[in-house]
Parts: C-alpha cells; structure tokens; sequence
C-alpha cells in the first residue's frame, strides 16, 4: 500500500511538480515514460514518489515516446490506469500512437508542457505540439498555471475514465513559463483526491483470461467510417461529463472550471484570445488598458477539445473586435484558432473584426506591451468598424513587420 | 504450468485458441508456427501483435480469430505492446486486482502467458528499438518473430531479413542484378546479446523442437526470443503444399540452423554462463543449392552469370555452421 | 448505448449495424459467455460469438479439397500439427475428418501423410466424397 504524502494546504510547486503530484495521487498503475524538456521533471517527480514509497503502480522508462504511449495503450488495453508526459518532439513521434489510444477509446492521461517544435530545435514553450495533436481524437484540457495544471490532471482521469466518454484525456501546461515557475498550489490530500478520482473501471480488459477480446482490430470501407463516427459522437458528447465533472471539482475545492474562461468578458468592446500563461499576461493587459479607457477583456478555452462551439461564439459574439493570438508557426495559413474562432461566430452570424497575432514562438518573451500593443489594434480597429491593421501580423520579432492580408 | 507432450498424438489433444477462416493464404507457416506456440501451453495466453500477414488477416472487423485476449497497436510496438501488458498483470497481482477468473488461473500456477507475434519487417527493422528496449528491460514476455524473409504483406518488399540473393519487389533481380545484395541481419545472436534468458531459432516443421523451446522460454522469467523460419508461398513462390518440405529444406541444409542460447544468471543478475545448444542436427547436410532451387525467389541465381551468389550461399552457409558448432563445442 | 456485441447471436444482426450501435473502440470478442479454461474446452463446446471467425467459412477459397480416407489412416497426426487452418479434426488422438468450412485447400495435408497410398488426396472441389474414396489408388512401389 502506498504512503499517504502529507501535504500542506498550500504548496509551492512549479507546473511539472504539481502535474506529477496529481499523477501519483491518482495512483496510476502503468507510468510508461521517456524524458524530454521541459516535461521531465514530471517522470523524475514520479520515479522519486515511487523510490519513497508513495506509489504502488509501476513506472517503466521506455526507449522512446512512441514506446511510451504504446505502452498506455497496451496497458490501458488490459485494465488499468496508464498515464505518461511529454512535449514538443516527444509528442510528436507519439502522434502515430495517439491515434491509436483514442480510436482504441482508452482512458490515458498525457500530461503535456507545451514546446516548440524544431527545426530550428529549440526547448521552450510554444503551442505547436498542442496543434499537431489537436485532431487526435483526444480530450484536450488548457492549464494557466501549476494550480491548474494540478486540478485538471486530477480531473483528466475522473472525465476520460467515465463510462460515457471512455476517451484519453492531455493537460496542457506551457513549457518554463508554467512548467518551472514554482507558484502556490492548493492540493487535495491523497485520499480525497483518490475518493474524486475513483477507482479505476475496466472496460474489457485483456487481463480477464475468461472474456477474451480482441482489441486494435482492422477496419476497412465498410466499417471504419462508422467508428469514427461514434468516436467523434462520444468526444462530441464529452461536455456534459466534463461540466459534471468541473462541478463536482467546484463543490469540493471551490475552484471553478468552465468550457470557456473569461475576463471582465460582460461590457467588453475588445478582446485578446489566447491560450497557455499568456492568458495571465492578457489579464493585467486588460486591466492597464481599462484604465485608459478601452473596455478590454480576454477569453480563452478551458477544453481545446471537444471545441466550445456555442461557447466561443456566445462570449465573443458581441465584442467589436477580437485579437486572436496563435503561439505555432501557421504553414501557410492563419493560426488554427484565428480560423476556429472565425468559423464559430461567422456559423453564428457574428461579424466583429477578426485579426491574427503570431506570437512568442519558440520561448519568445510575451510582455504585457506586446499585448497592450494588439488592445490598441482593436481599438482602433473596433472605431473603424474594419481591420485598420494586416489581418494576420507577426508579433515581437525583429526585422521588418511581417504581416499578410 | 508445464504441459505435458511427449508425443504428437499427445500434442493432438490440444484445443487450438486460434481459429479457422482467417484470411491468411493457404499454406502459410504463420499459422502453423502460432498454433505451435500457443498449443505449447493450456495456461492462458494474451497475444500482442505487429501490423502484417498475420494482424490484418486474423482481426478484419467483425471478425476476430483469436480464442484469447488480443491486441495490435502498430507496426513498431509489439514487443512494448506485450511487455506493457505483462507489467500491467504484474501490478495488478501485487495489487490483488486481477479479474476473479485470472486470479484462479494464478492461484492453480497457470500465470498468464504473454507472447509477441511480430514479421521480420515488424521485428529486423521497424519494431527492433522497441524490442531492443523491452528486452533491456528484462520485461517477462515472449516474442516470435515469425520470419518469412520479407515484407509479404504490404508486396513482397525487401526487408533486412531478406537473404542475399532473393529477388523481392525492391529488390528485383533484372539484366544487371542478382537481386538483394545484403546478408541477412543475425537476429538470434543481437537478442542473445541483450542478456535474456532464453533465445532460440525454430522451424515449424520440426515441431517438436518448437514446443519444446517454447516451453522453455515460458517457464524462465524474462524477456525470450524465438525467432521461427516461415517459409512465405506467396512471396518465396513456392506451392502452398510445399512448406513443410521447403522448411524442411532449410533446416536439412542448415540454412536455418535449429539452436538455443541460454543465458544463465547468478541472484545479482550477472550472467554466469552463456550456452548455445544445436538441438537438430541433418542426418545428411543437403546442399544450399537444393533449397535454393525450391523457391522461385532465387530461380534467377541458377543463371550462369548469378552463379557465383550460390556458392558464396553455400560459403555463408558453411561459415555459420561451424560458428555455431565451435561455439557449442565451447560452451559459450 | 451501443448494443453489446457479446449478446448477439446471428452474424445477419451485425452485418449492417449504423455508427450508433458500435462497441466503442470496435473491440471484438471471442465468445458469448466467459469461458474459464479456454484451452481444456473442445470448439463443439464453446459459446463462440458470432464475431469469431470459427462461424464464418473459406471453403470457397479451395479449387481442389482434401479428401480423408479413414481405411488407410494411422492417426500420426502429422496433418494436424501442420494444418495451418485448424481444420484437420483429431479427438482422442484420432484423426476424425476435414473442417471443409475452414480448410483453404493448400494440400499439406496431403503432402506430410506419410502412409503408403496417402490417406489424405486432393480432389476436385465438386467431387463427392465417395466417388473419391472410390478412386483411390492402390500402394505405389517405392524405387529401390
């Protein structure tokens, strides 16, 4: 039996620690790892938790990522809990697998602390691993901070082991900013946040020598399109666990978690989207731009996926114009948001202006002038009525403006 | 559990957990080698298996022929597939977790059995890292590599499996090629190599070599490799009826050598000891030609202009034999 | 809900199944109800489902089909271990016959029996059995 770690009403954590703290409260039976920044301390937390004694599950170092979420996947396959963490080129080599986790409809955790992906290499925190894996089939949940961070771990594994979603589940933290920035964290003791969790339920497993199943199955023309139908139903219909789920999280800690997050959303003419800790930035951004008279708010996504269709479009509906700020290098188009969010209120009849800021990537510093310079954008755009800046511009870095549309 | 067989009427009375009306070509060693393996034992058994013949011809939606618990997740996976499997059975031991009817399994001494079924493509190539990091793990799981010399399923491409010699859909002989220009990769040595306990090389025609490895292997903890001849009618060319004689063959000239390699270790875990041990020996050694001339594949090398590839065979063939016979001799 | 696979017992009630009636993730299974000891129950008794492929057949794969002559049979089971379709049925340690549902054709068989005339021959396909064993040839002299 594990050790119950005392824990103080307040800690203070960085991002991986409390991501690794969730993962050991949630005493998951299958840990299958690979190392990469700036993920790593998450597995290096854990193998510690379990030198010590606080951990019963196993924890395996793979060779690979590709290895690690396999490993998920078979574990899961046979019954029981099976979590791992990575980010950036170790997300990526998983993707093939990620797939396979989701289509298999198993409950795996994956703890992400969002990096760049090379070339050029670079180890910091942007968003283009949290793109590559956003069709993958999987429930996605955006962390602000390590307090998050912590709150939706533990609450991944009560959402995707749930009977009616049955669908792995990644947190999302960014790299550094949230990852190594120790902040206070209020955790659940061990045994309430194992009462919220619950136990593991396994759905045919392969571990039952009487019942066997057979799992990964090829499916050709006539049948594959129906189970990727009932996949995208079941993650479709994911919300109302989710919300059930938020609930429930409220009632115990008091912390609220919606679909949508919002800030000073309800007389708002302009507002920043944006995800990861730039939404904290986006925040005081808005408050020194209130000051001087623009009523400025921010809006951000909770759950990536299944996408907050209605939600998005109800909170930015009614604004003037909307900054959507995409931290990945688009390829050849807008960012994935600006095309998300442009798509959710035009589908609504909502027509505010709509400009695109790339930004901060690879690590780049994401300062609250920056961020004053985009409200000043929409302002002065709002006035207009139009876009009086290019639809889509690079912003903090160096060189002459790069901007297109 | 040690199943007794000390014969093939006994070995008959196996009650086969891989069913009939698969998809698999007719005549093929994939199936006789799975139900070799899998008839080797009445403990349960979980299978994980690579993409290939034998996962896309056993598991086409709606139909499964698999009699016991089942997975495939990729091409690359299966040894972490079955690894991850095993150490997942193995927490929920500790953890007093298991479904009721495998904890009575358990408690009579019938441990699950959790075994790999992966192509040469699956295990030489793609899936070696996975397999080289699950057996560096020491996981206890088994893994058959079920070696038909080529990427049969996907056309009949090259693999690093594929001998010297083979005319593959890469590797085509034509006016100015032999076809496959590469020895084929010496897999049996590369997992002995990792330290596991038990490593063997079989062929499905000589059956009871191939039960008995296999029971070898499943009663050492660790990761043991069996890699087993699957003579391939579709891509070695030969007649469906013929791949028993062509097995035969191979094994008769030595080209596929029967052997095991145990390595023993001490409680810390060191290894003590290394043997290898032929466990068949050809009453008469045929000539590699003889082999050669069964399977189409090399039916270009009996050219004159490709000649010289048959005796370099034969060289290659010889060289092993009394590699393998030294080390024997020697114990190591 | 979708409908459990496991509860199903005609192969027609799947074949045209809508997304809404999947088994989440398309797991398959073996059989209807558990089965404890897989490996000491004989396939007559198993409850297999409809989705294993022991109720399905590929009979119809064969040109020519292996036709058993029990006179001659020695019960080696050389046809059995190297049937590569599960479909030589031996119980007892005796050879009882040939699972045509199953059996693909491929004549190892025929080709390991080492009985001298065989006691397995390939016919044609749309040959009756007894006009087969009716033809039967006599013991061949082995070259000296």
């Amino acid at each position: 039996m594990a050790k119950k770690y005392e824990l103080n009403e307040v800690e203070v954590w960085d991002g991986n620690m409390a991501a690794a703290h969730a993962l050991r409260q949630a005493q998951v039976d299958i840990l299958a790892a690979y190392p990469i920044t700036p993920s790593t301390p998450i597995v290096q937390n854990y193998s510690k938790f379990l030198a010590d004694g606080y951990v019963d599950g196993e924890f395996i170092m793979v060779e690979s990522e590709h290895s690690a979420m396999s490993g998920c996947v078979a574990a899961s396959a046979a019954g029981v809990r099976a979590a791992t963490a990575t980010s950036s080129q170790g997300f990526a080599l998983m993707v093939e697998v990620l797939y396979q986790a989701s289509g298999m409809r198993l409950p795996i955790v994956l703890t992400v602390v969002n990096r760049a992906l090379a070339a050029p290499l670079n180890v910091n925190g942007d968003h283009s691993d949290m793109y590559l894996g956003r069709d993958a089939g999987w429930i996605n949940l955006c962390s602000y901070n390590p307090q998050e961070a912590y709150d939706l771990t533990l609450m991944a594994f009560k959402i995707g082991e749930d009977l009616n979603v049955r669908l792995p589940v990644m947190v999302h933290q960014d790299g550094f900013i949230c990852s190594h920035t120790a902040q206070n964290v209020k955790p659940m003791q061990d045994e309430e946040a194992a009462e919220f969790i619950g136990e593991f339920k396994p759905v045919n497993s392969m571990l039952d020598v009487s019942n066997p199943v057979t799992h990964g199955v090829q499916t050709e023309e006539d049948w594959h399109f129906e189970h990727k139908a009932r996949q995208h139903h079941d993650l479709m219909n994911s919300v109302e666990t989710i919300k059930k789920v938020f609930k429930e999280f409220e009632d115990r800690t008091g912390r609220k978690y919606d679909m949508v997050y919002t800030y000073k959303m309800d007389d708002a003419d302009v507002a920043i989207f944006a995800l990861g800790t730039t939404v904290e930035s986006a925040q005081i951004a808005a408050d020194q731009m209130r000051e001087k008279g623009i009523k400025a708010g921010v809006v951000s996504l909770r759950v990536l996926r299944p996408f907050p269709f209605n939600e998005i479009a109800d909170v930015l509906g009614n604004v003037k114009a909307i900054g959507v700020m995409d931290r990945s290098a688009p390829g050849g188009t807008f960012g994935a948001m600006f095309n998300e969010i442009s798509a959710a209120l035009l589908a609504r009849g909502k027509s505010p202006v709509v400009l695109n800021y790339i930004y901060g990537l690879g690590g780049r510093d994401t300062t609250i002038e920056m961020l004053k310079g985009v409200y000043e954008d929409l302002a002065k755009s709002a006035e207009a009525g139009e876009a009086v800046v290019p639809l889509q511009q690079f912003v903090g870095l160096r060189g002459p403006k790069l901007a297109f549309y | 559990m040690v199943k007794k067989i000390k014969n093939l009427k006994e070995f008959s009375l196996s009650n086969d957990r891989f069913e009939g009306a698969n998809l698999m070509c007719p005549g093929c060693s994939h199936n006789i080698i799975v139900r070799e393996v899998l008839n080797a034992t009445d403990d349960p058994v979980i299978v994980a298996t690579a993409t290939g013949c034998l996962e896309v011809c056993t598991a086409v939606y709606p139909k499964t022929s698999w009699d016991v618990s089942w997975i495939h997740i990729g091409f690359e996976n299966a040894a972490v597939a079955a690894a991850t499997v095993s150490a997942a059975y193995e927490v929920m031991k500790k953890k007093g977790k298991l479904p009721p009817a495998t904890q009575k399994m358990v408690d009579e001494g019938r441990e699950p059995k959790i075994v790999a079924f992966a192509g040469d493509g699956g295990t030489y190539d793609i899936g070696f890292q996975s397999l080289s990091g699950a057996f560096e793990r020491g996981h206890n799981f088994m893994y058959v590599c079920l070696d038909n010399e080529v990427y049969a399923n996907t056309g009949g491409q090259r693999s690093s499996s594929t001998p010297i010699g083979a005319s593959t859909t890469t590797s085509p002989a034509g006016s100015v090629s032999y076809g496959e220009k590469m020895m084929k990769k010496s897999m049996v040595e590369i997992m002995a190599d990792h330290g596991a306990p038990y490593v063997a090389q079989v062929s499905p025609s000589k059956w009871k070599d191939l039960v008995k490895k296999v029971q070898k292997g499943f009663e050492v903890y660790g990761p043991v490799y069996i890699n087993a001849q699957s003579a391939c009618t579709t891509e070695w060319k030969h007649a469906p009826e013929d791949t028993i004689e062509v097995s035969d063959l191979g094994v008769d000239s030595c080209v596929w050598p029967l052997y095991e390699i145990i390595n023993e270790r001490d409680e810390h875990g060191i290894i003590y000891s290394t043997k290898l041990n032929i466990t068949y020996r050809p009453k008469t050694k045929i000539p590699v030609e003889e082999y050669l001339a069964a399977q189409p594949r090399f039916r270009h090398l009996f050219k004159p202009e490709n000649r010289h590839i048959i005796d370099l065979w034969q060289k290659a063939v010889d060289a092993r034999w009394e590699y393998l016979q030294k080390r024997e001799e020697a114990g190591v | 809900m979708a409908r459990d696979l496991k509860e199903i017992k005609d192969i027609n009630e799947i074949k045209d199944l809508g997304w809404d009636e999947l088994i989440p993730g398309a797991a398959l299974f073996s059989f209807t109800e558990p089965v404890e000891d897989v490996a000491e129950v004989p396939m007559e008794e198993r409850p297999y489902a409809p989705t294993n492929s022991h109720e399905w057949q590929v009979g119809d794969w064969r040109v020519e089909k292996p036709v058993y002559n029990r006179d001659l049979c020695i019960d080696c089971q050389f046809c059995w271990v190297f049937c590569p379709d599960m479909s030589i049925l031996s119980r007892d340690k005796k050879m009882i016959g040939v699972i045509y549902e199953h059996c693909k054709g491929c004549g190892i068989c025929v080709e390991v029996c080492p009985t001298n005339p065989k006691s397995l021959l390939m016919f044609p396909e749309h040959m009756d059995n007894d006009e087969a064993l009716s033809m039967w040839p006599k013991k061949e002299e082995k070259d000296k």
